[in-house]
């Protein structure tokens, strides 16, 4: 079983891309879970046809803790099964807490099975409940989803700040698999993410361009590799599934994120007027 | 991280702010005090409460409720769980008033125990008053305490203006005094408490209320009727800078200790009360009469030596000490006998009289 966590900064799109990944993985006669970890919810609604799925919190706030995998795991397109964490209301409770109670719970039903689990987690890791998936041997391989713009590549940096202090555990499960680039059309786009990829010690897993069929699949409530199985995007979404299916990261090759003067330095070197 | 104190702090280590408070609400005897927070909370303080009570002989039942946060409380926010608590608080019926004391966990996730309080107050026509008991922020069981006692005095009338009463109210005939603060779980709390009562009978004046001693919510209505206010002890001056905060009665911030410094409360005492000097001059030469034949008690000690063993503790507070041995005939002397001395000091001529009591133990211990 491999188990994968896609973690960026917000509105990077990690949600677009572990949908259209799990759909890519999907295609392989593979079983493949998605469990979005979002107080949002809205991880795996192209993967459900538009559908908002309820969420596990939701469910144990209104069942308890008895309830069937059946009520809070759906099955998707290709059979891929879905599960959304969700969380409290914006502003109150704790949903790092929420999160830590969903993997809990997801494992007492014996619900957390497959060839790949997709963990698609919000922002940046924030507290100790989002950095859960990759802390406690859910996810094994962190793929950062950034693009060229400085507050990305920021953030990117930050999450492998995460997986260099985890690696220092004596229980460390956890390893950067690499990076994707999740294009926005900024020019030196592709070598300034390589060379940070390069810098913090991992790899470019690849490189997304910015396309408008992602945006008409998205309104049309389907992933890439649903709606236009046979555009060039669809393909680019196949080639990182295939990337990724390969990649064995070393555990014990830890990242080594930058400063600030030296993540301020490399956009300088590649973002020119 | 502002909000914590040094390591060098060692109030901290004190011990739970929750049970600081619960001392001071739990002493309202028809009001419902609950802990928002794990069961664990509650049910860690109350049996420390209680057994520490049933050790000073004291049989009160505290009415300590839990509004059992659980994890779903911890990840949803605790505040519908809190309503839903005060709900079947009030529904009991026997409460006048209600507090509410947050917790660790209830801090940190940042429930709004105010407001709930606020729109419960409102909807079921009782105080239900928060007190801030967070211990991670740097709390101890002193920080708790002191927050209850000003949790408590919310439930003092708002001062009279003269819009309200024109008038000026009557003088009454006897001055009546407001007791603050005294530490429930202290061994002589009602020792400490009959001395304050006798001293001020020397005065003509008795008890007004309790803040809080087995009060009740009608008692700290009748606040505003005293002359003035006695505190337990101050150390920090937080209580009675709140105290003159809410309130226009003078304030001593201290029960008195040692012989001068008993006839210097009621000296104060009566000065604060607008007492006629004739009636002080009595209560003074009254008790130092007292204090003389309470001496006479102890002439047996005459000449013998002592030491005192101060622990490095109350260094300053020493003098009392010093006074008392001299009057009792005592020779301070470092091959004496060594005195351990009470980790509070003892209140009023009642105090020293037990204090002497003790000593002679000691002394006569060596033979």
């Amino acid at each position: 079983m491999k188990q994968i966590a896609l973690y960026g900064k917000g509105g990077i799109g990690k949600s677009t891309t572990s949908a259209n990944l799990s759909a890519a993985l999907s295609e392989k006669n593979l079983s493949i879970m998605q469990i979005g970890c979002d107080p949002k919810h809205d991880s795996t609604r192209m993967l459900m046809g538009g559908r908002w799925i309820p969420t596990v919190l939701d469910t144990i706030r209104d069942k308890g803790e008895e309830i069937n995998a059946d009520e809070i795991v759906f099955a998707g397109y290709n059979n891929i099964r879905c599960v959304e964490a969700g969380g409290p209301e914006p502003g109150v409770g704790c949903a790092g807490r929420g999160i830590i109670a969903t993997f809990q719970l997801l494992e007492k039903l014996d619900a957390l099975y497959g060839d790949v689990i997709v963990y698609d987690v919000l922002g940046d890791v924030v507290c100790g409940g989002f950095a859960m998936p990759m802390r406690e041997g859910y996810a094994r391989e962190v793929y950062l989803v950034t693009s060229g713009d400085f507050m990305a590549l920021y953030a990117a940096n930050n999450i492998s700040k995460a997986i260099a202090r985890l690696s220092n555990r004596s229980r460390n499960f956890c390893s950067l698999g690499g990076v994707i680039c999740n294009s926005q059309n900024i020019e030196g786009e592709l070598e300034l993410v390589s060379e940070f990829a390069q810098k913090i010690n991992s790899q470019l897993i690849g490189f997304i361009p910015r396309s408008q069929i992602v945006r008409v699949a998205e309104v049309n409530k389907k992933t890439v590799l649903e709606y236009a199985p046979e555009s060039e995007q669809a393909g680019i979404y196949r080639t990182i599934a295939d990337r990724i299916m390969q990649n064995s990261p070393d555990v014990s090759k830890k990242p080594t994120p930058l400063t600030m003067d030296e993540l301020e330095e490399l956009a300088q070197k590649h973002i020119k007027a | 991280m502002n909000s914590k104190n040094s390591h060098k702090n060692i109030s901290r280590l004190e011990g739970c702010t929750v049970i600081g408070a619960l001392t001071v609400t739990s002493f309202v005897t028809d009001a419902a005090t609950i802990v928002h927070g794990p069961a664990g909370c509650a049910h860690q303080s109350a049996s420390m409460i209680q057994s520490a009570m049933l050790y000073n002989e004291c049989y009160d039942i505290p009415e300590i409720f839990t509004s059992d946060m659980s994890e779903e409380e911890i990840i949803f926010g605790g505040e519908e769980r809190l309503k839903e608590t005060i709900r079947e608080t009030v529904t009991d019926g026997r409460y006048r008033a209600i507090f509410v004391i947050g917790t660790c966990i209830s801090d940190t996730i940042g429930d709004d125990i105010e407001t709930v309080c606020k729109n419960a107050s409102a909807e079921y026509n009782i105080p239900i008053i928060p007190i801030d008991a967070s211990g991670f922020l740097g709390g101890s069981f002193e920080k708790g305490f002191i927050s209850a006692i000003r949790g408590v005095t919310e439930l003092i009338p708002p001062r009279r203006t003269e819009a309200d009463a024109p008038e000026a109210p009557a003088e009454p005939e006897h001055k009546t005094v407001n007791i603050i603060a005294e530490k429930n779980l202290e061994y002589e709390v009602d020792e400490n408490f009959a001395e304050i009562k006798r001293l001020l009978s020397l005065l003509g004046a008795d008890v007004n209320t309790r803040i809080a001693r087995r009060t009740t919510v009608a008692d700290i209505a009748r606040f505003n009727n005293a002359a003035l206010n006695i505190i337990r002890d101050d150390p920090t001056g937080a209580i009675s800078a709140h105290i003159k905060s809410v309130s226009d009665i003078p304030v001593i911030g201290a029960f008195p200790t040692g012989l001068s410094g008993t006839i210097e409360f009621l000296k104060d005492a009566g000065r604060l009360m607008n007492l006629d000097e004739a009636v002080i001059d009595a209560a003074v030469s009254s008790e130092l009469k007292n204090q003389e034949e309470m001496l006479k008690r102890f002439a047996d000690l005459k000449g013998k030596k002592v030491s005192f063993d101060l622990f490095g503790f109350q260094k300053s507070d020493s003098a009392f000490l010093d006074e008392i041995a001299e009057r009792a005939g005592l020779k301070i002397d470092v091959d004496g006998p060594a005195i351990m001395i009470p980790f509070y000091t003892p209140i009023g001529t009642a105090g020293v009289k037990q204090m002497l009591v003790q000593w002679r133990r000691f002394i006569n211990g060596r033979r």
